[in-house]
């Protein structure tokens, strides 16, 4: 055989084994639900639930973070993370996580949130200047 | 129409003009150096000279649209949206040159300034290829220019200016509807603009000002070679296009590469990911470009000096630039949502990206097509035992590595094309290393024995001794470091990528000392690779060994199911002054110091060996930026040693909006209610009472004691316990008094913050002498803590240096290649 055909067919071995591998590991994104029915972990994106508790306290156990968060259908769960609170935690409008299900609670590796205030802000604040100028 | 007081529209006029004038004049000179080019009559300079005046109107007019663009963030001209949303008046000057590329439309003007730069140069100096080659680069000046338009055509808005109005960009009257109610107050709304958005706290940093300019020069610079692998075709000129295209892809590799790295610097002195590159979406897009242009400028030398490799060679060229604008497209259209942390946010240029990376791949295939028959194609193999033949499999396997980032990265694309809903990987930094290092495995081991081959042929004899004893060595090296650093405990790859890189050190080492006796124009190469190899290195022991310093197992364990997974406790918690042992080291933290708008967290560290005596003590500084457009932002500090490095950040603090909670405002009943229930002690003169954290004496009672801001009369009585109180090795004093004004009893509290006390001096006796403080302790909850995370990297030091070499190996392969070449 050809020393050509040989790196061809090398070449094209290579490129299934790196296809096989992104498919092997690729997630899916799925709801608390789903998580309930799958071992292993997945993506949940959803909302965090403002009304109940954040809970972490340093003094406690500085690697136990739980909150509450609803994914897109709806459906509410407690997230445990094992690490701190994220900064700004309270300003998210979205989060995805990575994580499997433990019991009743949602274990997450991994917090992605994110703070649509953080890069894309248009939105003028005034409202303190204006105050000023209605007193005149 | 409305009129605005205190708006200044002349410098956005002016800068919007020269937009336009950038686009037009680089349309022009497209135009005519094409019609240069295809013009058989070689005494007509017509088509050339309109074409070069193009360019430089184009060039001009760039550098037109900078100085503009810098008078309204310099002058804080807030009536422009740029200037508002991305920088603010306590902006030092040398960030105004950051906030330039906050925004996209500041970065495409970068890379448009760039190119223009290149574009010169190469009027200046690429002789007989200026008409093709400068079509192509044209040709892109058109397309970057057309990304700073702005202006609606047939209802689709082209490109976004830097010069669009605020009140233009953002609905006023539905953010303020004071607005909408008052047209009197909408006028004159830009008096209420008074600063703004800032930049963001992470870009505030020395190597923000340099490492996007070095970024947007690799970057723009590829676009060189592109052209001449495009005019090669075109104008049939198959062999000479490699010589100029080999100096200048050197450039862009060189310079892109420095960039990525000085990226990669940024993100571990000021980010808080814990390391120096983490796959992210972003970075894979530099690194995609980068990797297939390496592979070509190898395949390229192989073209030149043998007339093997020629397709290999163009093809990658070409793909690099098409794969740049696809970075460029990734980063830029918001399609990675949210699979990254750093991509830009979509300005409404989805199809405009896309169109570009069309064009210039439509162009590369078409050529391809056209010249498919003529292209000089070797039909002999290439001998095995030829330098050729294993410097042409390692740009493949590089091409695949970069299939393999492509591939990955790409989800979100996959996802969009196919109306799939994948999700990245969970792990994406496990499955991007193990790809990446076993690509690595089989790149650094050709690195290493191609150098002992020859082009054409090689004597089989001699190769496969001298491999064989380098091979031994490296082999006994990479032993030795393996088991040193601990890397044996890693997946199998990692200790085969280290064998692959100290081999081609060895290997190029050796090179570089025959060219040190020898030809020293030779050396290029070889120093490269060793900065290359060097850099693996580093990056395999420090990413694969780093350590999590701060383990800390004593956290509660809320629930059975928390504690029995086996998570990852990286975080330890310091309260103010308390020293607590974590590893080899006794940590404090010590305070805070301000210095706005940074909070830094003074964190005192003491290396203790093995008897406990203090081997070495230092100071870290971590710090907090709060910043009330965006949030809480951290920064580490890392203290860096020759082998090893000890990285801290602060990951919880709180500082609750930055704003010092001021106690002095409280009632004294309120403020007792951050102390524990007090402990009352009577005691005499001498006496020593203990509290948690260590002990207090009393040592004197001052009788001339008094307070400020109260006359005491020879009636009144203040007398002033003398206490020394020692805490944690430390000692303070503080004078609690005890007042008797006017018939009534007053005390006069004292707080050592330090020590989280409070202490009151409450009662005389004179028949027992017996004086009666009493304690208020501090809960630790409401003492001052941070929650840090320290790691260590050890050889990191290899990764920084490596880069150096290479940069400087690159330079000297640019000056070999600029002088053998003979431009006609």
């Amino acid at each position: 055989m050809k020393k050509s055909s040989i790196i061809g067919l090398l070449v094209i071995a290579i490129a299934i084994a790196i296809i096989i591998g992104f498919y092997g590991s690729s997630s899916t994104y799925g709801s608390f639900s789903d998580a309930k029915n799958t071992s292993g972990e997945l993506h949940v994106i959803g909302f965090l639930d403002k009304q109940k508790e954040l809970y972490y306290d340093a003094k406690k156990d500085a690697n136990y973070f739980s909150f509450y968060m609803k994914d897109k259908k709806g459906e509410e769960c407690k997230v445990v993370f094992p690490g701190t609170k994220p900064q700004d935690f309270e300003r998210s409008e979205q989060i995805v996580l990575v994580g499997e299900m433990r019991g009743n609670e949602f274990h997450a590796s991994h917090i992605q949130m994110k703070c649509p205030s953080k890069y894309t802000q248009d939105k003028v604040e005034i409202t303190e200047a204006s105050a000023k100028k209605a007193d005149i | 129409m409305d009129t605005f007081k205190g708006e200044h529209l002349l410098p956005g006029h002016l800068g919007q003009l020269f937009v336009i004038l950038a686009f037009g004049a680089a349309l022009l000179s497209t135009i005519s150096y094409y019609f240069a080019t295809t013009n058989k009559d070689p005494l007509d300079n017509s088509w050339k000279r309109i074409a070069r005046i193009g360019f430089y109107i184009n060039t001009l007019s760039v550098v037109g649209i900078g100085v503009c663009l810098f008078y309204i963030i310099y002058t804080h001209l807030f009536e422009y949206h740029y200037a508002w949303e991305h920088s603010s008046k306590s902006l030092p000057v040398y960030y105004i040159i950051s906030s330039y590329w906050e925004g996209q439309e500041g970065s495409f003007w970068l890379w448009g300034f760039w190119q223009a730069v290149l574009g010169n140069i190469l009027i200046w100096r690429a002789k007989s290829w200026e008409k093709p080659v400068m079509t192509v680069v044209s040709l892109s000046q058109v397309l970057l220019s057309s990304m700073l338009i702005g202006i609606e055509i047939f209802g689709a808005r082209i490109g976004s200016s830097p010069f669009i109005l605020l009140r233009d960009a953002i609905d006023l009257k539905s953010s303020a509807p004071i607005f909408a109610q008052r047209p009197d107050l909408y006028q004159n709304y830009l008096s209420y603009i008074t600063d703004g958005n800032g930049l963001n706290p992470l870009l505030q940093n020395y190597w923000m000002v340099i490492h996007p300019p070095t970024l947007f020069l690799g970057f723009a610079s590829m676009v060189v070679p592109f052209a001449y692998a495009i005019a090669g075709l075109w104008q049939k000129r198959y062999k000479e296009w490699v010589q100029p295209a080999i100096s200048y892809s050197l450039f862009a590799v060189m310079v892109l590469g420095t960039g990525i790295i000085m990226g990669s610097f940024w993100a571990y002195d000021s980010l808080n990911f814990d390391g120096f590159w983490a796959w992210d979406p972003v970075e894979n897009a530099a690194l995609i470009p980068w990797l297939t242009l390496i592979g070509a400028v190898h395949v390229m030398i192989v073209y030149k000096n043998t007339g093997h490799s020629y397709f290999t060679a163009t093809f990658l060229v070409l793909i690099s630039f098409v794969l740049v604008l696809y970075a460029s497209f990734l980063t830029r259209s918001g399609i990675l949502g949210d699979t990254s942390v750093h991509a830009f946010t979509d300005l409404g240029m989805f199809w405009h990206l896309v169109v570009d990376v069309i064009i210039f791949a439509a162009v590369s295939i078409l050529l391809l097509v056209i010249r498919w028959k003529e292209l000089p194609i070797t039909k002999k193999e290439e001998e095995t035992y030829s330098r050729e033949f294993w410097m042409f499999v390692g740009a493949v396997f590089m091409a695949l590595s970069c299939l393999q980032l492509v591939v990955v990265t790409s989800i979100p694309v996959w996802n969009a094309m196919f109306k799939t809903n994948i999700a990245p990987p969970n792990n994406p930094v496990t499955l991007y290393n193990v790809f990446q290092a076993g690509f690595g495995v089989v790149v650094t081991l050709l690195m290493g024995f191609a150098q002992f081959m020859k082009y054409k042929k090689t004597e089989t004899n001699r190769f496969f001794i001298t491999t064989g004893v380098y091979f031994v060595c490296a082999l006994l090296i990479t032993v030795l470091i393996v088991y040193v650093t601990g890397i044996y405990n890693l997946r199998i790859v990692f200790s085969l990528i280290m064998l692959g890189a100290i081999f081609s050190v060895l290997s190029n080492g050796k090179v570089l000392s025959d060219a040190i006796k020898g030809k020293i124009k030779l050396a290029g190469s070889a120093v490269a690779h060793i900065g290359f190899g060097l850099i693996l290195v580093g990056a395999v022991i420090a990413a694969g060994t780093r350590k999590v310093v701060s383990v800390n197992d004593t956290g509660e364990q809320y629930s059975a199911e928390f504690a029995k997974r086996n998570d990852p406790k990286e975080n330890i918690m310091l309260i103010k002054n308390q020293p607590v042992k974590m590893g080899d080291y006794v940590v404090t933290y010590m305070g805070d110091s301000l210095s706005m708008p940074n909070h830094y967290f003074k964190v005192d560290y003491k290396l203790m060996d093995a008897n406990g005596k203090v081997k070495a003590e230092f100071l870290l500084k971590p710090n907090s930026q709060f910043n009330p457009k965006m949030g809480l932002v951290s920064s580490p500090d890392t203290k860096h040693y020759l082998l090893n490095d000890l990285y801290t950040h602060v990951t919880m603090a709180p500082l609750n909006s930055g704003m010092e909670t001021d106690t002095a405002a409280h009632s004294e009943a309120d403020d007792d209610k951050n102390y524990d229930a007090p402990i009352s002690h009577e005691i005499s003169v001498g006496d020593t009472i203990r509290f948690r954290e260590g002990y207090i004496v009393l040592k004197s009672l001052d009788k001339t004691a008094h307070v400020e801001n109260i006359p005491l009369t020879n009636k009144d009585i203040a007398v002033g316990a003398i206490l020394e109180i020692t805490s944690h090795g430390k000692t303070y004093t503080a004078e609690p008094v005890y007042m008797i004004k006017n018939g009534s009893v007053f005390d006069f509290s004292r707080k050592v913050d330090d020590a989280g006390l409070k202490l009151r001096f409450s009662k005389i006796d004179p028949q027992s002498a017996k004086e009666t403080i009493m304690v208020y302790q501090q809960p630790e909850n409401k003492r001052p803590y941070i929650v840090m995370k320290a790691v260590r990297f050890p050889y990191i030091n290899f990764f920084w240096s490596g880069t150096v070499i290479m940069v400087i190996g690159f330079l000297m392969a640019i000056f070999r290649r600029n002088k053998e070449l003979k431009t006609v």
